[in-house]
């Protein structure tokens, strides 16, 4: 069984802080790291290797910078890797990715399954999985929480509906969107990690290799301006054990002259 | 010169981070009053090849090197003293003593399934007449046919309880003193005759057993004599020379949790109406501490490249000891004074904190015994030569 | 990750130590007796290119790179601190103000004699109210034609002597603070200006120190550095080059601990006391022990600091830790190794005792240790969104 698991490399949050008045943000730490979504995919696809074999088939569409997100997947356990980089992607949106990713995973081939992230954190799009199971032409489930058994030429999966779950059973090929923290993602192994840098190849494709023409990479979308959200009056969050979450609030309290 | 850490360093960092972060630090308070690291966190902690780091993989290792286990040590005892404390104590020298001199057949047999964590490792050196003073060993191993037998008694011992295998020094030929006299072994905890006897209440790193062990007519095939015999001395003051530089690197990684709780504290605590970061005296602190921090940091990697590159680094790694345990000594106490009522408060971890560091100054080689390593090479140049 | 010097550096390193042991070592007792500039010396240092060490070649430099350069002061540091400062503020802060800000047109008149060591260059910012607090500059430089006219004092310049090329900071807006100080080039003999005599000084009395005075001093309004649209936005280009000069005091520091280490470690081993060398004593052992293992931290904290400036990172908050740390482990470093010479320590019969009055300068100038300890909190806190004042 192969399993083909697209991935996002996205800008780490954490490294950033971000300043309303100024209306900026400012980078403190420029860390790139596997968008969390996709890790959730990633998870479930090594999980169905584990459980029952497969190779997984890590891919990515993004600038040269992006092979460390590949190297990551190699480590928690992805077969091999292959990253899509190209001067004639940098302006990709939701269909120029769709375009770039299905032809890739129509060169690799062979696949029984697509799993895939629900949402990327930084665009929030969310159009990805959708358009590249009718780009590819197959069934699709999304937001799974849990994948619970392929064979026989189907994939049975849990997705959240309502108030409730709902069991759906596709054909395979399929494509899956793995929901937000259905599952705890691994961590990569240490020795995996130095091979992963050391032994281990990522192949690259540009455009040419994909046989694809500047005609077909022209995006439907542009992204005009970023703006912040209203302000909102937010307090401090406290966390930690309740004792010493509770001396925080009193202190809070008295620095507020409340008490 | 290229101070930038290689990309695959910096992932492993990360997954230790997370790792240290998610799994260790929740139960770093349970793990000091229960006085016992849980074996599924270490069990976890090898599935990662934390429990091998440095070693090649051809050996069950990760194969990260010396730079590597630096980093794994930086990012535990950042987290979780005591657990740093049984990984170094397992790695660090317990399996780097059959590292640097075990035989290919000893490697097999305990190396691989160290390096795994399939087994705990212990490295026994003290007694209650010696410790920095290793020559004045008095366990005793005498040649039985294939065998020896021996007995004596080994104390202060990190893992004693926890381990299932032990490096261990003892006396072959006492006419030749720590010059030809002295035998490093690998004993099984399994082997009749081995046992342990008391184990210390501590101060700090109470997770990590500090353990008696006691041979009496302990039998150990000659096979697991770790290099040749008579020469264990040598074999042990290298694995100590690995095992100095290692905690450094522990030492940094909580002086820099000591130096950021404290920013944060100080940023969040106020009096006199305005957060204590606004007074110098606070902000000097969290000065010298980062200045200290990032002149050690330099200290301990530099160190480590030594290590990985196979250049001589005796006295760099007594350096990274001794100037790391005082560093965080300095850290901590800082810590404790800008937090200060707080800081003395068991339900926060920074009185955990000091308790765990200032045993830093004292094990593997005290820093007066440091000192003495770091001069004695330097007036080695210099052709004059120098007794502890 | 690398640490080793590569076969370049290894010879610069080569060739430093070689000119500060045969040039400048023999002079150093002679310039702290006779409370003089190493005038001699200067020349020889210019020849060699060692006067505009990190510069570009095209604006007469040696290109050796910001370690090369911190190699460099550290030799020389090793046997002369005050060779060593009359060096680094002309370097560093004097030619290095030119060569990030100035104009293409001032770097060639005005960088390029001082990078081939044709003129002395030297940096005065310093006044009797301001000196860490360099907003309270009041030498004042009002507009008059194509001309500044400058009036005020500024004390403690190191080169004021010596120099040829001034690099000025006044006032041009009074109202804004630092906001308000403009960097001027000032020749030496500008009518109206003045250098005062040298200070008596504790060490580094081979170090000119003078005051300056400017009384109704014309300076065209060509010779605002950078050029008009650097106008009071002097106080940022005093920031950077002192960003660079606070990492150069350290390699200096890092040279002096290095040569006072040496000398106690020779002192340690010939000296006797009850029936042997006192090398033997642990006293001493543990000087010599602490000693070397806060100039090895020392050492690559310079060398990664100098690398993170070639690299074109930002790296205020190192430099001012190189600078804090450099200048307490060379204090500390050197009493140890004067109260380990004993008695003779305390005689002019050994180096040692002037190296004693001239590392205490190293807490104070360029930003005292107080000053640098605010830089790296301020820093600190910033990233977490605090900001801090003095």
């Amino acid at each position: 069984m192969r399993i083909i698991v697209p991935i996002k490399q996205i800008l780490d949050p954490g490294g950033m802080t971000v300043n309303r008045r100024a209306e900026r943000i400012f980078i403190n730490r420029e860390e790139y790291i596997i968008n969390p979504n996709d890790k959730n995919a990633l998870e479930e696809a090594l999980t169905l290797k584990d459980r029952q074999g497969a190779e997984v088939v890590a891919v990515t569409l993004g600038p040269e910078r992006a092979d460390d997100a590949l190297r990551e997947a190699l480590a928690m356990g992805a077969d091999s890797a292959f990253l899509l980089t190209d001067v004639a992607f940098d302006k990709a949106d939701s269909s120029v990715a769709t375009t770039v990713l299905g032809k890739a995973i129509q060169k690799i081939g062979n696949y029984d399954l697509i799993i895939a992230g629900c949402q990327a954190a930084d665009t929030g799009a969310g159009q990805l999985g959708p358009r590249l199971a009718e780009y590819l032409g197959l069934p699709q489930i999304t937001e799974v929480r849990q994948v619970l058994a392929v064979g026989d030429g189907k994939v049975r999966a849990t997705r959240r509906q309502g108030k409730g779950y709902a069991e759906i059973e596709a054909s395979l090929p399929a494509l899956l969107t793995i929901a937000r923290d259905a599952n705890q993602p691994r961590y990569p192994p240490g020795a995996r990690i130095i091979n992963a840098y050391r032994e281990w190849a990522v192949t690259v494709w540009g455009a040419s290799d994909l046989g694809l023409e500047a005609a077909e990479l022209q995006p439907l979308t542009q992204e005009k301006r970023i703006s912040f959200p209203p302000e909102r009056e937010f307090g401090v969050k406290i966390t930690g054990a309740p004792e010493e979450a509770a001396r925080e609030l009193v202190q809070h309290l008295k620095a507020h002259r409340v008490i | 010169m290229d101070f930038t850490f290689p990309k695959e360093y910096q992932l492993l960092r990360r997954m230790v981070r997370e790792f240290a972060q998610n799994e260790a630090a929740p139960i770093a308070r349970e793990i000091d009053e229960q006085k016992e690291v849980p074996r599924a966190l270490i069990d976890k902690a090898a599935q990662l090849g934390l429990l091998g780091v440095p070693f090649p993989q051809k050996y069950g290792g990760m194969g990260a090197g010396e730079t590597g286990y630096c980093i794994v040590m930086e990012e535990l005892n950042k987290v979780c003293g005591s657990l740093a404390v049984i990984i170094g104590g397992h790695i660090g020298i317990g399996a780097t003593a059959i590292y640097l001199d075990g035989s290919e057949e000893l490697k097999e047999k305990y190396l691989k399934p160290l390096a795994r964590g399939e087994l705990i490792g212990a490295f026994a050196l003290t007694e209650p007449g010696a410790g920095s003073d290793a020559g004045a060993i008095r366990t005793r191993a005498e040649r039985d046919r294939d065998d020896y037998i021996l007995n004596g008694s080994k104390i202060f011992i990190t893992n004693g309880k926890l381990s299932d295998v032990v490096s261990l020094l003892a006396v072959t030929d006492p006419s030749l003193g720590v010059r030809g006299g002295v035998t490093a072994f690998v004993v099984e905890k399994a082997f009749p005759g081995f046992s342990t006897g008391t184990e210390e209440d501590k101060m700090g790193i109470r997770g990590s057993d500090t353990t008696e062990l006691i041979l009496e007519n302990c039998r150990v095939p000659k096979e697991n004599v770790i290099g040749e015999v008579g020469l264990g001395f040598v074999t042990f003051m290298k694995t100590l020379d690995l095992g100095r530089l290692s905690l450094g690197a522990a030492c940094l990684g909580a002086a820099q949790l000591a130096l950021e709780a404290s920013v944060k504290w100080a940023k969040m605590r106020h009096l006199f109406g305005k957060p204590i970061a606004h007074k110098q005296s606070i902000q000097f602190m969290i000065a010298d501490m980062a200045t200290e921090i990032e002149a050690l940091r330099s200290l301990v990697y530099r160190t480590a490249w030594l290590v990985d590159t196979g250049q001589p680094f005796s006295r760099e790694a007594a350096m990274c000891k001794l100037y790391g345990s005082e560093v965080l000594h300095r850290c901590v106490d800082r810590a404790v004074q800008i937090h200060g009522g707080m800081g003395y408060m068991r339900d926060y971890f920074i009185e955990l904190m000091y308790r765990d560091a200032r045993i830093t100054e004292i094990f593997e080689g005290t820093s007066e015994i440091q000192r003495y390593v770091i001069a004695s090479d330097i007036f080695r140049q210099e052709g004059v030569r120098i007794l502890p | 990750m690398d640490f080793a010097l590569d076969e370049e550096l290894r010879m610069f390193q080569k060739m430093f130590r070689d000119f500060a042991q045969n040039e400048i070592a023999p002079l150093a007792e002679m310039l702290d007796r006779e409370e003089r500039p190493p005038l001699e010396t200067l020349k020889l240092a210019a020849e060699q290119g060692f006067l505009g060490a990190p510069f570009l070649e095209k604006y007469g430099g040696s290109e050796i790179g910001t370690i090369g350069y911190c190699m460099m002061l550290e030799e020389i540091g090793k046997v002369c601190m005050s060779t060593a400062m009359i060096i680094e503020v002309h370097t560093s802060i004097a030619a290095m103000c030119l060569y990030l800000d100035g104009t293409e047109e001032q770097k060639q008149t005005y960088l390029k004699p001082l990078a081939q060591g044709e003129k002395i260059g030297s940096f005065a910012l310093t006044e009797p109210g301001a000196g860490s607090d360099a907003a309270s500059v009041q030498t004042t430089a009002v507009r008059d034609g194509d001309e500044y006219i400058l009036n005020g004092n500024k004390i403690w310049i190191i080169n004021g002597s010596i120099a040829g090329t001034f690099i000025v900071f006044a006032k041009t807006d009074p109202e804004k603070g630092a906001r308000g100080i403009t960097a001027f080039i000032v020749e030496k003999d500008t009518p109206g200006f003045t250098v005062g005599r040298n200070e008596k000084m504790m060490g580094l009395r081979g170090v000119p120190v003078t005051t300056l005075f400017f009384n109704d001093c014309r300076v065209p309004a060509a010779n605002i550095l950078g050029g008009q649209e650097k106008l009071n936005q002097g106080f940022v280009t005093a920031m950077k080059a002192l960003d660079y000069g606070r990492l150069s005091v350290g390699a200096i520091c890092l040279g002096v601990a290095q040569g006072a280490l040496e000398a106690g470690v020779q002192f340690a081993c010939e000296r006797e006391q009850f029936g042997g060398p006192i090398a033997l004593k642990q006293a001493i052992q543990n000087f010599i022990a602490d000693a070397a293992t806060e100039i090895e931290a020392l050492r690559y904290l310079v060398y990664h600091t100098a690398w993170m400036v070639d690299q074109g990172q930002k790296y205020t908050r190192e430099a001012a830790m190189v600078k804090l740390f450099g200048a307490e482990v060379a204090g500390r470093v050197v009493n140890n190794m004067l109260q380990t010479h004993g008695g003779y320590g305390y005689t002019k019969d050994y180096p040692i005792e002037r190296m004693y009055r001239d590392v205490r300068a190293s807490r104070i100038f360029e930003g005292t240790s107080e000053i640098q300890r605010f830089v790296i909190a301020a820093d600190i806190l910033g990233e977490k969104g605090l900001k801090i004042r003095p």
